[in-house]
Formats: C-alpha cells, sequence, structure tokens
C-alpha cells in the first residue's frame, strides 16, 4: 500500500452532501427553537395543564348535625346512601367497549344512556362524577358483582338525612334539599359548593349554619385512568352541631295523633296546635296537619310528588301553627276584658246587660245566643262567651287602644322562633285601614275605619288576623302574669364531643300593661268557662277531666261578612291554674263548633301531658 | 488489514454517539415504565449486529442486493398473510417466539438496494454531482414502489413516510436534477387529495385532528395534546428522571414508542432536549462525514441513505410529540422502546462504519484506488 503511514485524504464534500448536511442542521435547529417556545415561553402554562390532569381537589362533606328532642330521641338521622361515580379517562379506551359499557350503566341505573353520556362530556374527565339516581339495595348488590369489570365505574357513598315520623316531626324539624340557583347565589360567599344540600324549612333551614359543619376536602394525585395515586393533602370535616330541641317527642307525638284523630271524627282535614311552657316560652310540641314525607325531598322528590303536595287542596306543605293567620274569633276575649278593666272601663264588678243583639247606628250585632242571657260581671261574660258584653266594652275602649293591648299579647308579631317562615298576623286600626287605600279614597267608606270596625274587632273579628304560635304565646302570657315569652324550640345546641355551644335562656320579650289583680279577674273568667257552673263546655266534665286551668273557646268566622258564613274552631287553655306550666291553642280548620271541635283535643292532650308529666317525674 | 489500520480509520465518534443516544433510550425506555430488561437485551444484540455490520465488507452487499430485494418483498407479503395484528394493524411476525416488525428491518433493505441500484456502471468520472439519467430515476421508483405499497397497506403509514422519505433524499444524492426531484413533489401533491381515501379512518382522524387538535381532546386529539402539556411542562431544566406528572401517571399514551420523546422532554427540560437534539445533529453529520470519505458511490449512497433515514425518523418523530407534524407511528431511532427498531438502527450504524473503515485513502484517481488495493492486497 501507498501512504500508508501518511495522513488520510480529507474528506471530499460534494455540493450535495453539503446541502443535505445544511438541510439537516436547518431543519433540526428549527425543532430546537420550536422546543424552546413550547418548553420555556409556554412551559408555565403547560405545566399547569399538566398539574390539572393530576391534580384534584376532593370535597370530603361534614356530617351534619343531628336534632334531637328535649329527652335526646333522635328526630333525624344520617343514613348511608350509594351512587354510582364515573371518571370520563377512566373508560374503555376501545369506542365499542366504551359504548357498550355506557348501555350497561344506563341499564343498570335507570338512566337515558345519552343523559349519562352528557353528564361525563360535561364534566372534568379526570374527575369522579356521579350518574344517576340513588341506587336501591338491589341495585347496589348487582353492581357490586359487575364493579370488577365496569372500568373508569366506582360506587360512593354519602350521607343522607333519614327523617324520623316526618309526619309528625316533619314541619318542625323540616327538610334538606339541593342547593338551587337562588341559594348557590346565596351562599358561595358562605363556602357552598354545587351538589351540597341546604335546610329548606324548619330547624333544618333555621339552625342550618351550626348543622352544617365544616367541609373537608383532600388533593388526590390522580393517573391517566382517573385512579388515585395518592393523597397529597387533606383538610378533615368539622361535623356539625346537634341540636337539642325543647320539643317532647312524645307530647309532640300525642299531639299529632289526638288533632289527627279529632280531625278524622269531624270530618276535617286540617289543623294545627301549639304547646308552651308558660314560665320559660319553651315549645313542647308543635303541629301542623296535614303533614307530609319530608324523606322524598332528601332523595330528590319526583316532579310527580311534589306537584301532588303543591295542588293537594289541603296544603300539607302550609306549616299552619306558624304561619297560617286565621281570625281569633272569641278567644281574643281575654284581650278586650283586660283593656276594659286596665282603661278602668269597666270593673271586676261591672255588670252589663248580655242581649241577644245590639244596635249601633242602625246596624244589628247579634250574640250567639238569641235569647238574652242578662246582666253579668265581665268573669261571667268570658266564661259565657258573651258577644253583646264585649261588644259594648270594646265601643267603650276604642279600636286604638284595643289594638295596643292586642300588640302587647303577641298579636300582629312574627314570633323569632328558631325556623323561616313565621307570619305575624294582623292587630288592625284605623290608621292601618286608611294605608290599605290609595290616598284619594282617604274618605271613602271602605277605608274609614268605623264603629263596627271597632265592636267586632272586640270579639276578635274585623281584621284581626292570628296564628295558632301567636294564640300559644298570647294565653302563655296570662298564664304568666302578663309576660310574654320568647317562643323557642332550640334547648341547647352541643359540639361534636358533646360540649354545649348554645344554652338559648328564657326570654321576656315584653310585658302587658296590666295589673295583676286585672288578669286575674280574666284568668277567673277563662277557669269558670271549664268548670261549673257555666262550663258551658260540657266536655270536660263529660271526659271527667278535673280542669284545674283556664280557657277559651273561639269560633271565628271568615271569608268576608255576614250571618251564616264558614268558621273556624279554636281552644286556647293553659293549666294548672295557680302555677301554670302548659299553654296551648288548638285549630281546627273550618270547624263549626270550637266547644265540639278543639276543645275535646285540649281535653285529650291535657290528660295525656298529665299523665306523661307524672311518668317522667316518678 | 492491519489492526492499526483499521484503528485509524475508524470512526470513532460515530459509535460514541450512538452509545450516548443509547444509554440516554435504555434511561428513557426505564421511565416510561417499558420491559426495560428486554430493551437492554436488544441494545446488546443491536451492538453485537454493529460490529457484525461493521466488520463486514459493505461492496459485497451490491451483488447481494437483487436477494435482499427478493427478502424484503418475501417477509413483507409474508406480514400480510401469517403476521400478527395490533392496534388494527398487520404488523407483526413472530420468529422464535419473539415480535418482528418487518418494517423496521425494510427501511434498511431499501436504503442498501436502492444506494446498490443508484451506483450502477460506476465509472472514473462518475461522481455525486454527476446528472442521474430520467431512466434510472423511474427505475428507482419503480423499486420503492411494491414495497411501499404493501407497508402502506399494512397499515404503516409512518414506514411509509420514512420510505418516501428515503427515496427522495437518496435520489437527490444521486444527481437527481431538479426536475426530477420536482416532478416527485408534483407527483405527491397530486396524490395528496386522495391521501383520505388511502388512509384508513384513524389514520384520517389523526391528520384531522392536527389540523384543529382541540376539536376531540379526549378522543383522537388526546394524544397530541398530552404530548404538548407533557414536553412543555418540562420547561427549561425538566423534571427529573422518573419525576415527569404526565409521564409517569399515564397521560402521554404510547409512552415508551411514539412519545418517547415527551417523556424525555418532560424530564429532562429544554437542556435536556437540545443535548438530545444536538447528539443526532453530530451524529447526522458524521454519517455524511462517511459518505464524503467513502471510496465508492455505494458506499457513499449507503451512508447517504442512513442519513436519511435517521434524519426522516427524528425529525417526525420529534415534530410529532411537538405538534409540528401529524401523528404517525416512527420510533425516535436509539431512544423509543422496540427491538426490531433498535437492531436495525444498529445494524445500519454499523453498516456505515463498515463505509468508513473501508474508506478511500488516496485523494487521486478515485477509480484506481481499487485496483491499486486489490493488487496490493494480491
Amino acid at each position: 500500500m501507498i501512504l500508508l503511514g501518511g495522513s488520510l485524504p480529507r474528506a471530499r464534500w460534494s455540493k450535495r452532501l453539503v446541502a443535505a448536511a445544511s438541510m439537516a442542521v436547518l431543519i433540526i435547529g428549527g425543532l430546537a427553537v420550536k422546543l424552546a417556545y413550547l418548553q420555556v415561553t409556554d412551559g408555565a402554562t403547560l405545566a399547569g395543564m399538566a398539574r390539572d390532569n393530576t391534580l384534584h381537589r376532593v370535597a370530603i362533606y361534614a356530617d351534619r348535625g343531628i336534632i334531637y328532642d328535649r329527652h335526646g330521641a333522635p328526630l333525624v338521622t344520617n343514613s348511608p346512601l350509594w351512587n354510582l361515580e364515573v371518571v370520563r379517562a377512566g373508560l374503555p379506551l376501545e369506542a365499542r367497549a366504551r359504548t357498550g359499557e355506557l348501555a350497561d350503566l344506563a341499564r343498570i341505573t335507570g338512566e337515558p344512556e345519552e343523559k349519562i353520556a352528557a353528564t361525563l362530556v360535561a364534566a372534568d374527565p379526570y374527575a369522579s362524577v356521579r350518574i344517576g339516581p340513588d341506587l336501591s339495595q338491589a341495585q347496589q348488590l348487582a353492581i357490586n358483582e359487575r364493579l370488577p369489570v365496569l372500568a373508569g365505574v366506582s360506587m360512593v357513598q354519602r350521607a343522607v338525612r333519614n327523617y324520623v315520623e316526618p309526619t309528625v316531626f316533619g314541619h318542625v324539624v323540616g327538610y334538606v334539599g339541593p342547593l338551587n340557583e337562588a341559594d348557590l347565589k346565596r351562599l358561595r360567599p358562605l363556602g357552598y359548593q354545587p351538589g351540597e344540600v341546604v335546610g329548606k324549612v324548619g330547624i333544618e333551614a333555621g339552625l342550618e349554619t351550626v348543622l352544617r359543619g365544616q367541609n373537608g376536602w383532600a388533593d388526590v394525585e390522580v393517573d391517566a385512568r382517573g385512579q388515585i395515586v395518592r393523597t397529597v393533602g387533606m383538610q378533615q370535616q368539622v361535623p356539625g352541631h346537634s341540636v337539642y330541641l325543647n320539643l317532647d317527642a312524645d307530647l309532640q307525638r300525642a299531639t299529632a295523633q289526638t288533632l289527627a284523630a279529632g280531625l278524622v271524627r269531624d270530618h276535617r282535614t286540617a289543623g294545627a296546635s301549639v304547646v308552651l311552657d308558660p314560665r320559660t316560652g319553651e315549645v313542647l310540641a308543635l303541629v301542623s296537619l296535614p303533614g307530609y314525607d319530608t324523606n322524598l325531598f332528601t332523595h330528590g322528590i319526583s316532579q310527580t310528588d311534589y306537584s301532588g303536595l303543591l295542588n293537594n287542596p289541603d296544603r300539607p306543605l302550609l306549616n299552619r301553627a306558624i304561619a297560617g293567620q286565621y281570625a281569633p274569633g272569641s278567644t281574643f276575649k281575654m284581650v278586650t276584658a283586660t283593656a276594659g278593666l286596665q282603661e278602668g272601663k269597666i270593673t271586676a264588678s261591672t255588670m252589663l246587660n248580655c242581649p241577644s243583639y245590639i244596635n249601633v247606628n242602625g246596624w244589628i250585632y247579634h250574640n250567639w245566643a238569641s235569647y238574652s242571657l242578662g246582666w253579668m260581671n265581665v268573669a261571667k261574660a268570658l266564661a259565657t262567651s258573651c258577644d253583646t258584653f264585649f261588644y259594648q266594652v270594646a265601643a267603650m275602649v276604642g279600636d286604638v287602644t284595643l289594638a295596643k293591648y292586642a300588640r302587647a299579647f303577641g298579636f300582629g308579631n312574627a314570633q323569632s322562633i328558631e325556623m323561616p317562615g313565621v307570619m305575624p298576623g294582623l292587630v288592625p286600626d284605623r290608621i292601618w285601614k286608611q294605608l290599605q287605600c290609595g290616598v284619594p279614597d282617604l274618605n271613602s267608606d271602605a277605608c274609614r275605619w268605623n264603629t263596627g270596625d271597632t265592636i267586632t274587632f272586640g270579639i276578635g273579628q274585623s281584621y284581626l288576623l292570628t296564628t295558632p304560635l301567636n294564640q300559644a304565646v298570647y294565653v302563655a302570657a296570662l298564664a304568666n302574669k302578663g309576660q310574654t315569652m320568647k317562643p323557642t324550640l332550640v334547648h341547647e345546641v352541643r359540639d361534636a364531643s358533646g360540649h354545649a355551644v348554645q344554652s338559648p335562656q328564657p326570654e321576656v320579650t315584653g310585658t302587658v300593661p296590666a295589673s295583676e289583680a286585672n288578669l286575674m279577674t280574666v284568668r277567673e273568667g277563662m277557669r269558670q268557662e271549664i268548670n261549673p257552673p257555666y262550663n258551658m263546655n260540657y266536655w270536660f266534665r263529660a271526659n271527667g277531666v278535673p280542669a284545674d286551668g283556664g280557657g277559651k273557646t273561639g269560633t271565628a268566622q271568615w271569608g268576608g261578612s255576614g250571618l251564616d258564613l264558614p268558621t273556624h274552631a279554636w281552644f286556647v287553655f293553659f293549666a294548672p291554674y295557680t302555677q301554670p306550666e302548659v299553654a296551648m291553642s288548638v285549630f281546627v280548620e273550618r270547624g263549626e263548633l270550637s266547644e265540639v271541635q278543639a276543645a275535646p283535643i285540649a281535653v285529650q292532650l291535657m290528660r295525656f301531658y298529665r299523665d306523661h308529666v307524672a311518668a317522667i317525674r316518678s | 488489514m492491519t489492526r492499526a489500520l483499521w484503528w485509524r480509520r475508524l470512526d470513532h465518534v460515530q459509535p460514541l454517539l450512538a452509545g450516548m443516544l443509547a444509554v440516554l433510550g435504555l434511561m428513557t425506555v426505564f421511565s416510561a415504565h417499558a420491559d426495560w430488561g428486554r430493551q437492554v437485551l436488544w441494545v446488546i444484540l443491536g451492538a453485537a449486529a454493529y460490529v457484525a455490520a461493521a466488520s463486514f465488507d459493505y461492496r459485497r452487499l451490491r451483488s447481494l442486493a437483487p436477494g435482499l430485494y427478493a427478502g424484503m418483498i418475501l417477509i413483507l407479503v409474508a406480514v400480510h398473510l401469517v403476521g400478527h395484528t395490533a392496534l388494527g394493524a398487520r404488523r407483526w411476525l413472530s420468529v422464535a417466539g419473539f415480535p418482528l416488525e418487518p418494517s423496521e428491518l425494510s427501511k434498511l433493505l431499501l436504503v442498501v438496494v436502492l444506494a446498490a441500484y443508484l451506483s450502477r456502471g460506476e465509472r472514473v468520472s462518475d461522481r455525486l454531482s454527476d446528472r442521474l439519467s430520467w431512466r434510472a430515476f423511474g427505475g428507482a421508483l419503480l423499486l420503492v414502489a411494491p414495497p411501499a405499497g404493501l407497508i402502506l397497506t399494512q397499515p404503516d403509514l409512518g414506514t411509509t413516510i420514512v420510505f418516501l422519505g428515503v427515496l427522495f433524499g437518496m435520489l437527490f444524492l444521486a444527481g437527481a436534477s431538479a426536475w426530477q426531484l420536482f416532478s416527485l413533489v408534483f407527483a405527491g401533491g397530486v396524490a395528496l387529495p386522495l391521501l383520505p381515501y388511502l388512509l384508513h379512518g384513524y389514520q384520517r382522524r389523526r391528520l384531522e385532528v392536527f389540523l384543529d387538535p382541540n376539536q376531540d381532546p379526549l378522543g383522537a386529539g388526546y394524544n397530541l395534546v398530552q404530548a404538548r402539556i407533557a414536553v412543555g411542562s418540562g420547561g427549561l431544566f425538566g423534571q427529573g428522571w422518573l419525576h415527569g406528572l404526565q409521564g409517569q401517571l399515564g397521560f402521554v399514551p404510547e409512552r415508551a414508542t411514539d412519545f418517547v420523546f415527551a417523556i424525555f422532554a418532560e424530564e429532562f427540560g429544554l437542556l435536556g432536549s437540545l443535548v438530545l437534539l444536538a447528539l443526532f445533529g453530530t451524529l447526522l453529520i458524521r454519517l455524511l462525514r462517511t459518505a464524503a470519505v467513502s471510496r465508492d458511490r455505494f458506499g457513499e449512497l449507503l451512508a447517504g441513505g442512513v442519513f436519511v433515514m435517521v434524519l426522516v425518523q427524528v425529525v417526525e418523530n420529534v415534530g410529532m410529540n411537538i405538534g409540528v407534524l401529524p401523528i404517525a407511528g416512527i420510533p425516535l431511532p436509539l431512544i423509543s422502546y422496540g427491538g426490531s427498531a433498535a437492531i436495525t438502527m444498529l445494524a445500519a450504524l454499523g453498516l456505515v462504519q463498515s463505509v468508513a473503515v473501508r474508506r478511500r485513502t488516496v485523494d487521486e484517481p478515485v477509480a484506481e484506488l481499487g485496483t491499486i488495493t486489490r493488487r496490493a492486497q494480491a
């Protein structure tokens, strides 16, 4: 070989080789530039997208607080419920397997396939999305078997409210439901998220912030199939507080049953009753009939069920005890009596006639009796419920003063009880009536207060409206030396470890401006009504109840003016007479005769109360 | 040839670069949770193939070329007849229990066959700057058409693209005129509207999502979007080996093969990616340098062909990983998981080394060199 020891010849780069080399350098350089853009300029954004892929915040819902009665009986529990959840990224990649699985899910849940698909498309692909309705026991078992072959599908437990005896306690306890648009707008600032539930009515709504607790969260890292790889961070949930009510579950049940039995006997469908401790304002029972199944709402009420409740002529959704407004009728006469006595228009011994009617400016106002009951004092007038007696007193006192006393007894006041939807009722006077009209009609008859308005006001008619709760507060004030107490449902709020965090104390909301002697006179009239010799309410005697207390019947006309108007039946009652510890109102909607319809219910209740208290004390 | 001479002529840089790339490849394949042990075995087998190819006198391949061509057609037909189907394509042959992907091997065979064909009738003055006759041009097209057709119908769009790239590049290096090259491009342009009819449903879908990746980010556009996110989240320095979120948690599909670059870029960042591209760039230049020192035109075209084969695969693979080229199944040379690809690629580099070792030793005249050497050997 020649040139063996010398250097090898230089590479001979032809033009085409140089061109090829240049091309390679250019193309690879171009890729490098694009890479630099992607990794440096867009790097942060894309890294953020990578984190969004993998990091997900999962809500840990707080255990909602339990609601108990005053003796610790739970009125609602949290029970587990199972749902199907699907991670979209976890579904089979292969199109046929994917549609097959969606069809399976549709069959199991009974949800249309298109709806499931639409839900999934709208959701975060790597997050678990609830699909379909709550699972029944049978569905749960069926899915449990199939779960291993259903890629991306899991069964997830959550707690739902399970209400105890909803028709008995429903109007007090209320119910929770999913947040609607309006709720969400209002509650977002408080940290509520879509899909959460919130108390809608009753204690559930009134003590929402106390019962709710604090939701926690977990930040989890998921892989491309949506499986959780590890938990990065976590905030434990804080359970909601428990609420102990003043309600006595047994008394509440007895009240509901007795009222329901009374309604059935008299072919009536709606009524209400409130039982208070007059000394403290504690609500021992609060019943509105008909009730309804609040559990329907926790599972997402169906349209048929809901419109059924809405269109029911008995209006079961209306809590009559706090929101039903009716004329009090004769039960109002204690206010008129108190006003007449305290204003010095009459005394305990003033005798007024009780004719079958009186004539005022040519208008005739009837008594309930078509014959004269003769001359009588105020106590007897209450005991016999003489209308014409109180027409005269009302005329003497005047509408403005009468309204003042009515308000002092809590009429026209929305009681601040711990649930929403409380209605105030109405105490009319001449100013109120004028305000009902526009300014130009100021002097028309429809707008001007007339003597007839005052006279009928005195027997609880006119424009006067009250609620069963107001009635109970009113009779409790009569029993409690003229002090109105704030009606309270909540006895105590306790945290998860059982420590009391709120213990509402009895609160005096006002004092009726009446002397103890005058109130004694009024109470005496109430005692006489249910005792010999006047006890026109013979039911007490017939039932053999030693009626140590005071009561007053009321049959309130409603629906306009005239002689043969439909009526509501009332009975208000307190006992025992000397040191009252229970005050109640009983209301029968469209009841015809209070002494036949409302009073016997109160008698039954008193009997139960007496036995119940005796049993508790022994 | 003495050992000292052999050593002096050896291209030392090229195997060094190949080795570095193979190590990076093994690291990335490990990170991508592929069968790492098996890939190590493939690389070792590939290294053996490299040494064998480098020791083999490439000039003997010229006479073997017709046989190699027939063999290539044979195995491609065999794939159609007895091949295994995976992911909707019939691409694999089972050889002694191992899956063999003939389309990988056919890339190298094509380079050898084309180099032999285009260097026919080598004369003293027959340098690369010389013109390629239309007849030879047409012959090359006819030669490539049957295997390309067999591969496209597997279907394997990626390898078909490599075939066309190699054809175009080798025609250029063989002295094809501007008109010839233009007519090739023009024919491609005419065929382009037909493409949708030739492509399978999923291939057409890939093309559509390349044009608009966000139209179906969880379906057909998923790969593209996720690979882009992975590459981008690598940033400047990367998230560290074995610590790429996208790759480790499986968001990047085909993470050991088609989208292995996304895994690499996520974990090693822009700096790592630039190093990788620089290694490829240097390797490519070394391949061309071997072409430039080759003793004959066959060797020159052989080295040039391997250059084109590597370039097309690097560009298409990296390009689709960063979203500038549509997705087609092409491995990243020496990095992607897969035995056929690794062994073929190392064998190809070994062949180029064979060209380098038997390089031109005297400047002029080239043609006499062979005679002198032969005489000297005699």
